[in-house]
């Protein structure tokens, strides 16, 4: 590997894990978080990420999605689009993470206080 | 044969390779809980093809595709992703190709493909979803098309160095 290349590389991992990083410092929070559940663009409900909660989410055109909020930790337990991949997203729980549906258009998200 | 069947058929290889490419690439999963991470491998033919046909040809491979693999192996939903970021990332290289001439890498061509190509798709998803809330989630995604871009960029290259032994391309620019 050249010079040049090898350069360019690490600029772009700093600048990938650099980005990362300041994600989480600057949604960092000691307020209480809760999980905000949008669906076709518009917020269907908000619940604290505290309470251990399982809910199931009906799209228009019949799908579902089961969010279970266990330990702090919001996580896509069941779902019956065809991909899966909301099921497959490691649980979330620092401000700012994200579980999202594509199929279903339904994005879970953490976010901080006073919703 | 003339050179315009001889493209033909070379470029009809190139799709049906980049298929292949994709249905492999869809039977071993990455062990990461990050959605949407793939290894790239049609992006191999795209690089071949962008430095052997051109960018209008590439176009058609590109699009020939995704629509292809879309319809046989994966939801219809999933090609309007693959398209904004295949689309993407081909314009990207294609630049990149272009304003570098001969000094170009091709590693790096493909790591700045791979980091485009999930560019679009989160773009796209981002429309659909109606969020801009998928920030982190493309940080993720390009860290990780760091390494697989390096992979299929020094893959690429290898396969340039073999194939330009042969006389394949002799005739395509006659």
């Amino acid at each position: 590997m050249k010079k040049k290349e090898f350069i360019v590389i690490t600029i772009l991992l700093v600048i990938s894990l650099g980005g990362i990083a300041l994600y989480y410092i600057i949604n960092a929070t000691n307020q209480p978080l809760y999980v905000r559940v949008t669906s076709q663009g518009e917020v269907v409900t908000i619940l604290p990420l505290s309470e251990d909660h399982t809910e199931t989410f009906y799209t228009p055109s019949g799908g579902y999605n089961t969010l279970t909020i266990s330990n702090g930790k919001a996580k896509m337990t069941d779902a019956d689009c065809p991909d899966k991949i909301c099921v497959k997203t490691y649980p979330i729980s620092s401000p700012g993470e994200t579980i999202v549906c594509l199929p279903h258009k339904l994005v879970v998200e953490v976010v901080t206080g006073n919703p | 044969m003339n050179s315009k069947a001889y493209r033909l058929v070379i470029l009809s290889l190139y799709v049906s390779m980049a298929l292949i490419l994709s249905y492999v690439e869809s039977l071993i999963p990455l062990p990461l809980p990050i959605p949407g991470a793939k290894i790239g491998l049609p992006n191999i033919i795209t690089l071949v093809s962008l430095l052997t046909l051109g960018w209008p040809l590439t176009l058609l491979v590109v699009v020939a595709r995704v629509l292809l693999s879309g319809f046989l192996f994966g939801g219809g939903f999933s090609i309007v992703y693959s398209l904004g970021g295949g689309l993407l990332s081909l314009f990207v290289m294609a630049l990149i190709l272009h304003f570098t001439k001969d000094g170009f890498s091709l590693i790096l061509t493909s790591i700045f493909g791979a980091i485009s190509h999930n560019l679009g798709q989160v773009i796209v998803a981002s429309i659909v979803v109606q969020t801009s809330s998928l920030m982190l989630y493309f940080l993720i995604l390009m860290f990780l098309a760091i390494p697989t871009g390096l992979f299929i960029g020094i893959t690429a290259r290898e396969l340039m160095r073999l194939l330009d032994k042969t006389t394949i391309f002799k005739r395509l620019n006659s």
